[in-house]
């Protein structure tokens, strides 16, 4: 998978095990095991369902591009929408120890990805970067 | 994700199977409302089966847990899989609920 694999979407929730899906065949391929791919299922998760609740509103039917670039020991994704471009520094987790809901979703990604970045992108929405190096190739990151 | 329910004693249990999500946790939460409504106590959420649940999940569950807090009541979640228990430590949840490693246990009392 050396070349993106790109998935285009609705922003509808019900897509989410098959964002989960295409992203964990690219952890296969980049050679992850069980619990790093679950952590990055859980990390991109997180990604799109900002888009989908932040971004759009809940709005169900906006549209949501995703890239998927595996090569060994290494994982690249882009999270595409054309929506509002969202400040980074408006992006905060909540503190972990104000137990309430929600506020979980960018530190889990944070705490995930080796390479987080939010970039305002042609459409004048948001492409979110992330990268994942197998924990003994973190210096090619 | 598929919620069964029921009801042992004064005990409710919900036993959830698949994948809770911003899709799937409103169903969930609609299940622990029906329950929190009635004041019943103890609930306890088989998650056994629940092969990924992300903080849409999560936050269903905090719910939950503050609103059985409000009448005294008590919440137990058991059969955590290694993944989601690693989830509930990033989140520093481990100590926040009352997590059994068995249905039976977290039935007991």
């Amino acid at each position: 998978m050396s070349t993106p694999v790109r998935l285009s979407l609705t922003s509808h929730p019900k897509y989410l095990p098959l964002v989960r899906a295409v992203v964990q065949e690219g952890c296969g391929l980049a050679g992850f095991d069980e619990e790093l791919t679950h952590r990055i299922l859980l990390a991109v998760t997180e990604a799109v369902t900002n888009v989908i609740r932040h971004v759009y509103g809940g709005d169900k039917d906006k549209q949501i591009e995703m890239e998927v670039e595996a090569e060994p020991h290494v994982l690249k994704l882009a999270l595409i929408d054309y929506g509002t471009f969202v400040d980074p520094k408006q992006i905060a987790s909540r503190p972990l120890e104000e137990v309430r809901p929600g506020g979980l979703g960018v530190h889990l990604i944070k705490t995930t990805m080796d390479h987080v970045d939010y970039r305002r992108n042609a459409h004048g929405g948001t492409t979110l970067s992330l990268v994942k190096n197998a924990p003994a190739h973190e210096e090619s990151s | 994700m598929k919620v069964t329910q029921e009801t042992h004693g004064a005990a409710t249990l919900f036993i959830v199977e698949g994948q809770v999500d911003m899709h799937t946790s409103p169903a969930l939460r609609q299940h622990l409302r029906e329950a929190l409504s009635n004041s019943a106590s103890p609930l306890v959420v088989d998650l056994t089966s629940v092969a990924f649940i992300d903080s849409s999940g999560l936050a269903t569950l905090i719910e939950a847990l503050q609103a059985v807090g409000k009448y005294g009541g008590k919440l137990r979640l058991c059969g955590l899989s290694p993944e989601v228990q690693k989830l509930f430590e990033l989140a520093q949840l481990t100590t926040i609920f009352d997590l059994r490693e068995t249905r039976d246990e977290a039935m007991a009392d």
